[in-house]
């Protein structure tokens, strides 16, 4: 089987509050002098390619967009980790690109890979919390969807693909090529690479492509029927309420006060 | 010039630094009040590869530079100094003396299941009357036909119950001190050697520290590492390399306290304030971030020298002096800061203030590292 991961490289979601900041003339988060990592789910989608290789022997190329010379660390965790090969779509505005924007550069990029039977990508992003990008990838290279699986296994020439439910989980089939959107569980959770493997990724190979060469129309913001008018860091504000009484009154009262709020 | 860390070594620490979280930090605690080998962890640090990470990969290992090892062995003795302590004899005192001077069946033969962890080893030098004058051990060693037959006693050996390779300084030779020295390898099985008395510890309790007893302990003569009566050069010139895992330790160790220390000033509020508002808190901090600081590059530049070849006894001296007295300063800042709570067992300080004291005694007392050091001052080597 031949997989594609889509990694996107995000500012550390565990960076403390006070290093989150937004551009206002961009209107993107700020990443200049941030340490950045690949996003979470992203990570596990990896993990899920590379359990499919250990289970029954598949190709895993990397896919990552952006600007070249910050990609080199997720670049070289995912072979470290034990992606085959890695592709870096070089792309400076990569990472400010909304979903519907990316879209068509990943999947020229990834009919440029070639052979893929199944592309992984993160069920959302680290950043922006988006969700956008399997579904669109699918439609854009005519491949099956299957969002929020947890797990796949590869069976009778197509996939099984535990997906996550409201009230579990549902146990789906899909034909290939597919696109798989991936949610953590704890059997996905990401491996840590060998430093053997830490030092051996430098010799696996890295094709890096300039995104012009993609021949992918440029999109302006808005002419996809999106734009980002605003983006702000929420301001949290904080009150106490006592409630008063005997407890039993007090337990019907903060019952009364937290369906008000519609927190019940 | 500050030394400075490439890609590669980040990603290295940021690897080693998940490791530690996820394997260490929910059992350091437990590991020290109920003292026991966490064979587990070791196994999977094994399978990271942390049990030889200086061994090529032709040995099994990944070869990296001893600038990567330190930075490895900080963030191990981060979460755990007496795990960290288990790891870095294998690596320091026990794989590295192999690689320098063993032979290459030698290489063959015990290099890869130490990198696997299929065998771990330990450095048996001191002696109940050879501590700090190590190069007067008594533990005498006399060629029989193809054999070595050693007797006598060794003290103080981290991994001394668990491990079954040992490297052992002995007497080969009527010559007094350094020159009458053998180094061996010796198996746990080989006929003659057993464990003695396992101490009870202040700190490190995960690692044990034991007696090894050699009685007519035969060792085949291919068991010799390096040339005869050239133990006294191996052992001091191994500790060059050990004293710079023990200032990755240290700073680990120091690193913890600062940390610990910084997270907690500024939620614990006292006066209507947090304590990190004041200003005898702060100079705190920034003292102890500051000789970390000086300590890690010092320890950086010692590992840098080692790793291109360059004499570094002077520089392993000062890296593991500056490295342990920082940490023993940040245990004792780090207990004040956390005030009752830093004595109770319930806040990991007091773990760290009791595994710093340690740094400061093994692989040369920081008595013994000022005499390396001064001994260079005056030109008297």
């Amino acid at each position: 089987m031949d997989i594609i991961v889509c990694l996107k490289q995000v500012v550390d979601p565990e960076l403390p509050v006070r290093d989150f900041a937004i551009d206002p003339s961009t209107k993107r988060q700020v990443r200049d002098g941030r340490p950045l990592v690949i996003s979470t789910y992203d990570e596990n989608a990896l993990e899920v390619a590379l359990q499919l290789k250990d289970a029954g022997g598949a190709r895993v190329t990397a896919l990552t967009l952006g600007p070249q010379s910050a990609l080199g660390d997720a670049v070289r965790l995912a072979l470290a980790m034990g992606a085959d090969e890695a592709v870096v779509v070089d792309d400076p505005r990569g990472p400010d690109l909304l979903g519907i924007e990316k879209v068509g550069i990943l999947a020229a990029a990834v009919r440029r890979v070639g052979r893929f039977d199944l592309v992984l990508c993160g069920c959302e992003s680290a950043d922006w919390v988006e969700r956008a990008v399997p579904p669109l990838l699918a439609e854009a290279i005519g491949a099956a969807c299957v969002t929020f699986a947890t797990r796949v296994e590869a069976a009778d020439g197509g996939l099984l693909v535990r997906r996550m439910a409201d009230d579990g989980f549902h146990q789906v089939e899909a034909r290939l090529p597919a696109v798989v959107a991936i949610a953590s569980d704890e059997g996905n959770r990401p491996r840590l690479p060998k430093v053997k493997d830490i030092v051996a990724a430098k010799r696996k190979p890295v094709q890096t492509w300039p995104v012009g060469d993609l021949g992918v129309p440029s999109v302006g913001e808005g002419a996809l029927g999106v734009e980002v008018r605003e983006v702000v860091v929420p301001q949290r504000t904080a009150r106490c309420e006592f409630v008063e009484g005997e407890p039993a009154e007090q337990a019907s009262a903060l019952l009364r006060r937290l369906q008000d709020l519609k927190l019940l | 010039m500050a030394v400075q860390i490439s890609d590669e070594h980040r990603m290295i620490q940021a690897t080693v630094r998940e490791f530690a979280a996820r394997e260490l930090l929910p059992i350091a605690a437990d590991l020290d009040h109920n003292p026991r080998f966490p064979a587990d962890a070791i196994a999977r640090a094994a399978a990271m590869g942390l049990m030889g990470l200086m061994v090529p990969e032709e040995y099994g290992g990944p070869g990296l530079d001893p600038l990567a090892y330190v930075i490895t062995q900080e963030e191990l003795a981060r979460a755990s100094a007496g795990f960290q302590a288990i790891v870095t004899v294998n690596n320091s005192l026990v794989c590295d003396p192999i690689l320098r001077w063993g032979s290459e069946d030698q290489k063959r033969r015990y290099l890869p299941d130490l990198v696997a962890g299929r065998r771990l080893g330990c450095y048996c030098l001191t002696e109940p009357t050879a501590g700090s004058d190590a190069m007067a051990l008594r533990m005498t060693a006399a060629l029989r036909g193809d054999e070595w037959v050693l007797n006598g006693t060794k003290l103080f050996v981290t991994n001394g119950v668990e491990a079954d390779l040992c490297v052992v300084y002995a007497r080969s030779e009527a010559a007094a001190g350094a020159r009458g020295l053998s180094a061996f390898l010796v198996e746990k099985s080989f006929p003659g050697l057993r464990v003695g008395k396992v101490e009870k510890k202040l700190g490190i309790r995960c690692s044990s520290t034991a007696e090894l007893v050699f009685e007519d302990c035969r060792v085949p003569a291919d068991n010799l590492l390096g040339e005869r009566a050239a133990g006294g050069k191996i052992a001091l010139a191994t500790l060059d390399g050990g004293r710079i895992g023990i200032a990755a330790q240290a700073l680990g160790i120091a690193r913890a306290c600062l940390e610990e220390s910084a997270v907690y000033a500024q939620q614990r509020e006292q006066f209507g304030a947090p304590v990190a508002s004041f200003q005898a808190i702060r100079w705190a901090l920034a003292d102890m971030a500051t000789r970390l600081e000086a300590a890690r590059q010092l320890t950086y530049r010692a590992a840098v020298l080692r790793g291109e070849g360059r004499p570094h006894a002077r520089e392993a001296a000062m890296a593991k002096l500056a490295a342990s007295e920082t940490a023993m300063f940040a245990a004792h800042k780090a207990v004040q800061i956390f005030g009752g709570y830093g004595y109770s067992q319930d806040y990991p300080v007091e773990r760290y203030f009791r595994d710093a004291k340690i740094t400061e005694i093994y692989e040369g007392t920081s008595e013994i590292q000022r005499l390396v050091i001064a001994r260079h001052v005056l030109g008297r080597r």
